[in-house]
This record gives C-alpha cells, sequence and structure tokens, in this order.
C-alpha cells in the first residue's frame, strides 16, 4: 500500500453563526474556520491505517476557500503531508463540485489506494463527497464505515446500516466514508502541533489538475439562506397589570382551550 | 540540550509580552496556552493602560485591535436609590504614555500573540501544560499529556491561580482575602447609541466604577467600559465577603444591571457574552516567590494588580512584568546561568520600576479597602443623605446647608471620616 488520503473540508464554526432577528439570514462574521469536525474522525482513521500499513504515506487533502489556511491545522491531526486546492470560485462549491476537485487531485497525486471521507460535512451534510469521488475514481465506495481493520491491500469494514450491521471485505482501490463512531478524535498534542510547522503543504491549482473554471461553476445558485422561525403565540399572563391570581386563571383557562390540561 | 531556551505557560498579556522581548533577542521560545485562541479564557474589565506596552511596542495602538481611547471617567457611589457621579472628561490623556484603552481580550491578546509568532516564537494553542518537569528538584520543562518539552527556564504567566507556581513552590493556595470573583457582561449596542448615551465621539471611550450598592455594601464595586459597539459591565466583590454573605454574585450583577442609573445606559443591549473569573487583589501582602532556579511567575500568577477604588491596574503590570522577566532571562543566558543568582534580578528589576514601587506605595490599600467597610456601606449613604438635603424642596421650611448636612456627617462619626480620610490619603 502506497498512500492514504484523506479528504477535510475547511467549514466555519458553525457554533458562532448568528441570526438576524429581521430578515433571520445568518451572519457569520463571528464564525472562524476549522477542520470539519466529522473529518477530524476521518483522520485519525487514516493514522491508524497507516499504522497497519507497514508504510503507507498519510495525506490529507482539501479545496475550497481559503484552505491555504487549514494545513497546520490539519497536519497537527498526523497526515505526513497535506495537498490543497485554494481558489476563490469554489467558495460555494456544491458536493458535485467538491467530488470533482477532489477526485482530480486524488488522480494527480497518484498511487492512492485508499480514499477517506467522513460522512458529512458540519456546514452542508450533504452525504455526497465520498461516493461521488468513487464514481469519479472508478473504485469501489464503502459507506457508513464504523470500523476498519486493513491485512495487505485488503480492508475489513464494518457498515452501520438502518437495519443492520454488514461487515465488507474489499480490496483496495476504494473509497470509504466514516462514521463519527469509527474511533475518537484525539485533541493533537503539543508535540504534534509544533511537528505540523515543518510537515510539507502543497499547493495544487484547477488548471494543474486539469479542470477549467467552467467545469467548476455550481450548477444550482444558492439565492438565500435563512434560519427558520418559530412562531409563538406571544401571550402575556400579566398583561394590563392583572394579578398573579388573574394571571394563573389565564393560564389555566388558556391551557385547557388547547387541549393540554 | 534542552528544547527550548525558554518556555512561557500562558499567552495572556505577561506570557507574549515575555516571549516576544526573549524572541527579539534570538532566543528560542514555545509559548503554550491552553485556549483555543491567546485570549479565548480571559476574563478582564476591560482597561489597559498603555505606558507599559508603549515601551515595548512604540504606536501599538495604531495597529493593535483596541477599541476606545479613555477620555472619560466617571466614579459613582451608589446605594439602592441614589447614585451619586463624579464625571471627569478629559483630553489630557492623549500622550501614548498617559493613555488609556478600553479592549476585548479575546482580540487583543491573539494579536499580541501574533507578535510572538512573528518574532519567531513557537505558539502552541491549545495546549495544557500540566505539570513541571524537575530534574533534581529544579525545573527543566513541562510536561503536556505524555509530551515532554525541556527548556533552560520556564517563565509560568498562567493567570492568577497559577497551579504551576504552585506546584513549583513559589506560592500557596489563593487566600480568600486575597482574592476577588469578577463577573462580566458584554452587552452589544450600536456605536451610535455608545456615542450619544455616554457623549463621546466615534474612537473615545469612557470608564465608571461604582461603589456602594453594586456589591451589597461588600467590598468591591461595579465597572462599566465602552467599546467600539459594545459595553462591558460587570462586578467585582472580594471572595471573603461574599463567602460570609447571602448574596449570590450573579444575583447581585442581576440587580446592579437592573438598577436606575445602569437600566436606561444599557436599554436595547444585546448580551453577548457572559463569564467570570478570580482577581488577584492582595497587593504586596499575597507577593509571591518570584522566581527561583530556572523559573520565574510574571503578571496575575505573581499577584501584580492593583485596585485603589478610583483606579484598577494590571494589565499594565502584567506587560511590565513580561518585559523584565525577558530581560532577566536574555542577561542569565549570556551568563549561561539560569540559577536563581541570575533569575533573582527579576525582582530587582520589578522594585526598580514602577511595578513593585507602585505596590510599596500601596502596600496599605488592600487592607485599608479590606477593613473600610464604610466605603462601601456608610458613606454611599451619607453622601446620598447630603445630596438629598441639598436639592430636596418640599415646601418645608428651608434651613442653611451647613444645618441640614452636619447633623448626617455626625452620625457617620466626625471622627470615623477624619480616621479614614487619613488612612486613605496614606494608602491610595
Amino acid at each position: 500500500m502506497k498512500k492514504i488520503a484523506v479528504c477535510y473540508k475547511w467549514v466555519l464554526n458553525d457554533a458562532d453563526i448568528r441570526i438576524n432577528e429581521n430578515t433571520r439570514a445568518l451572519d457569520m462574521e463571528k464564525c472562524k474556520p476549522q477542520v470539519n469536525e466529522y473529518d477530524r474522525n476521518g483522520l485519525e482513521t487514516g493514522v491508524k491505517l497507516k499504522e497497519a500499513s507497514g508504510g503507507a504515506e498519510l495525506v490529507g487533502i482539501t479545496c475550497g476557500l481559503n484552505t491555504e489556511s487549514s494545513t497546520k491545522d490539519a497536519l497537527s491531526r498526523g497526515p505526513d503531508a497535506v495537498y490543497y486546492l485554494d481558489d476563490a470560485i469554489l467558495e460555494s462549491s456544491d458536493s458535485a463540485t467538491t467530488s470533482k476537485v477532489l477526485a482530480g487531485m486524488i488522480r494527480s497525486l497518484g498511487d492512492v489506494d485508499v480514499v477517506i471521507c467522513s460522512e458529512g460535512s458540519s456546514d452542508q451534510y450533504a452525504q455526497q463527497v465520498g461516493p461521488r469521488i468513487a464514481a469519479l475514481l472508478q473504485y469501489p465506495s464503502v459507506s457508513y464505515v464504523s470500523a476498519v481493520s486493513l491485512d495487505g491491500d485488503t480492508l475489513t469494514l464494518d457498515r452501520k446500516l438502518e437495519d443492520g450491521a454488514e461487515t465488507v471485505t474489499v480490496k483496495a482501490p476504494v473509497v470509504i466514508s466514516v462514521s463519527p463512531d469509527v474511533c475518537e478524535a484525539p485533541i493533537p498534542s503539543v508535540k504534534q502541533i509544533l511537528s505540523a510547522k515543518k510537515k510539507p503543504a502543497a499547493a495544487l491549482t484547477l488548471a494543474g489538475i486539469g479542470l477549467s473554471a467552467d467545469a467548476v461553476k455550481p450548477l444550482a445558485a444558492i439565492n438565500s439562506v435563512k434560519a427558520p422561525q418559530t412562531s409563538r403565540k406571544a401571550i402575556n399572563l400579566s398583561e394590563g397589570g392583572a394579578s398573579l391570581d388573574e394571571a394563573v386563571g389565564k393560564l389555566v383557562k388558556q391551557l385547557s382551550t388547547d387541549g393540554l390540561l | 540540550m534542552a528544547d527550548y531556551d525558554a518556555i512561557v505557560v500562558g499567552a495572556g498579556l505577561a506570557g507574549s509580552t515575555a516571549a516576544y522581548c526573549m524572541a527579539k533577542a534570538g532566543l528560542s521560545v514555545l509559548v503554550i496556552e491552553r485556549g483555543n485562541t491567546a485570549g479565548a479564557k480571559n476574563v478582564t474589565g476591560g482597561r489597559l493602560y498603555a505606558h507599559s506596552l508603549e515601551d515595548v511596542f512604540p504606536g501599538f495602538a495604531d495597529e493593535a485591535p483596541v477599541e476606545r481611547k479613555i477620555v472619560r471617567e466617571r466614579v459613582s457611589m451608589m446605594t439602592d436609590d441614589s447614585c451619586f457621579t463624579a464625571d471627569f472628561h478629559s483630553s489630557r490623556f492623549n500622550e501614548p504614555h498617559s493613555a488609556s484603552y478600553t479592549v476585548l481580550r479575546a482580540e487583543f491578546d491573539a494579536w499580541l500573540a501574533a507578535k510572538a509568532e512573528e518574532a519567531g516564537c513557537d505558539v502552541v494553542c491549545p495546549g495544557n501544560a500540566d505539570e513541571l518537569i524537575l530534574d533534581n528538584g529544579k525545573v527543566a520543562g513541562i510536561r503536556s499529556g505524555e509530551d515532554e518539552l525541556t527548556s533552560d527556564v520556564v517563565l509560568l504567566a498562567d493567570g492568577v491561580n497559577s497551579l504551576l507556581g504552585q506546584k513549583a513552590g513559589l506560592k500557596k493556595e489563593l487566600a480568600p482575602n486575597h482574592v476577588a470573583v469578577g463577573c462580566k457582561e458584554v452587552v452589544e449596542l450600536p456605536r451610535g447609541v455608545i456615542n450619544d448615551r455616554f457623549g463621546l465621539n466615534d474612537a473615545e471611550g469612557m470608564a465608571h466604577l461604582f461603589a456602594g450598592a453594586p456589591s451589597n455594601g461588600m467590598v468591591g464595586g461595579g465597572f462599566l467600559y465602552t467599546n467600539k459597539e459594545s459595553v462591558c459591565v460587570g462586578l467585582v466583590v472580594t471572595v471573603s465577603d461574599l463567602v460570609k454573605s447571602s448574596a449570590r454574585l450573579p444575583d447581585l450583577m442581576e440587580k446592579f444591571r437592573e438598577s436606575a442609573p445602569l437600566k436606561p445606559l444599557l436599554a436595547g443591549g444585546k448580551l453577548v457574552e457572559y463569564s467570570a473569573h478570580l482577581v488577584p487583589e492582595g497587593g504586596l501582602h499575597m507577593l509571591p516567590t518570584l522566581s527561583d532556579d530556572h523559573v520565574l511567575l510574571l503578571g496575575d500568577a505573581a499577584g501584580l494588580c492593583l485596585n485603589l477604588g478610583y483606579t484598577v491596574r494590571g494589565m499594565d503590570y502584567a506587560v511590565a512584568s513580561g518585559q523584565l522577566a525577558a530581560q532577566t532571562v536574555i542577561e542569565a543566558r549570556e551568563k549561561a546561568d539560569y540559577s536563581n543568582a541570575v533569575l533573582k534580578g527579576y525582582k530587582d528589576r520589578l522594585e526598580q520600576s514602577f511595578v513593585l514601587k507602585d505596590m510599596r506605595t500601596h502596600k496599605n490599600a488592600p487592607e485599608f479597602i479590606e477593613h473600610t467597610s464604610r466605603m462601601f456601606n456608610e458613606y454611599p449613604e451619607l453622601v446620598a443623605d447630603v445630596f438629598t438635603q441639598m436639592f430636596k424642596v418640599d415646601g418645608s421650611p428651608s434651613r442653611l446647608f451647613l444645618k441640614k448636612a452636619l447633623p448626617l456627617v455626625s452620625r457617620a462619626g466626625i471622627f470615623n471620616l477624619i480616621k479614614d480620610g487619613f488612612k486613605a490619603t496614606r494608602a491610595l
């Protein structure tokens, strides 16, 4: 086994999204980018596979906007090298485009035996990129992987499905998409963070992997993203200076009207 | 051969300043910070006196993410139903060395840590320094999880609790009367609203301290600082008082925020952050051992904080301690001697600087404030009574002001007033 590639997405931390109360639009100004949390399990899966392979190279792969700034973080999570494609044209790239670019990057690296994706990204969670890459590379695709073991070039994979559990054996090359329970994703240690500075990160370009700007244009445009609005009755029980007794009376009446008592 | 010349624990103002100065002098430096980013874990009221950072980075305010330059000082004495405020607006604090700024440390510390990184430091965040590595009982580095990182000297800038400082035997566990607990809310308001409400121009800021009712008569007080598009409002109460009281800090904070003087200032604002932290307040009396072989204590970890009631300082001391610690380490490296014989020069440098001079000048301030509970109880009431007498017109026959005021003053005790006034002039 020569190369194991883990795809990761550089996403904005959704914990800091704020919602404009008037327009319901999402304000991402305070959101800092981070390695998609699910992909951290993917990267750790790569580390474990590399150990089991006895000498394969582990590389991280990403594409999108500002991905150059992702490399140190990704490298601290185990890969020997990271390849990134940083292009503003990919800012709102959909799963089809992302898969096309990642497959192109993997092809141009050559000798990739195992491609690891996570089941989805925290921003879109389309759950498509792994299977799409497999289709484009004409590799077999194994999804919902919850456990991985390696023997030579044969992978034994547990799959957790809605109606049961499956164990699959497959020969490399293969694309697997792993669920978060595949393994713990440890927080990088100080030495890992320090060593990340010394590892290589290489930029690839769309032209370099043989894709034109036209080929990565999204087919559908997103016009707006808005937070859902919960409508509440907004009944003020103590309106007009109602006494506690009156307010309680109103509350009981309202609850029984609503059939809740 | 150690991994680094120096390891700095904590990327606050003290740690990052020390790291920057050492890296500039060619030392190899590792900074390890437990927050996801420098400043992420920080809780500060929000006012930085610029002078000491100005010495390290002349003109820093042009580049650093400062919020507003303070041109307006307010001090209030509050009772439950009154508030007396002294308001001082001045452009006399315009010189770089006498200026002060409101800062949001999450942004400011990240800027300073980036400066240290640019200067050549390795900055790891998040990273935990769990233990000190000891070699024959002497500090030789830090342990982080399973990783060991060695250095000739470790600079502990790990904050008020400084567990590593305790483990190194440099300081004891905090005493309840040497430490206060503070809580802070960041309330967002539009820039124009802040300008209008507080009478400020765009880049100008206000610092407002409150004594009396906010801390429920306990040692402590409230604060309000204006940022560009938010205000920091909070409360600090000495732990030894708080444990004896039935009041809870969050309830006091709620009462303070809802009080008549505060409420309109915060109206329409959006609470975006709540945090709480310990504040060292023991002054010189809690000064720990500042150095030992291969180890130094900086900033809050060294208890370098001074609360005089009308000014609260800590950040400028932290910066200075970082700079002076760096100078000491640079000297130790030149002499290839990191034993306390050289490192104790750090304390000498602090003694010669404003840091320990201030602490000595005001060495009785913490005790004065702690033992003069009248400052937080009787005097705000007295001020309220005097001004009520002065301004109240209700048709009852008027009397000379002195005749109205004297009985009030004698109720508080003229001797107490004189005694406290005398003590105050000597302590503050």
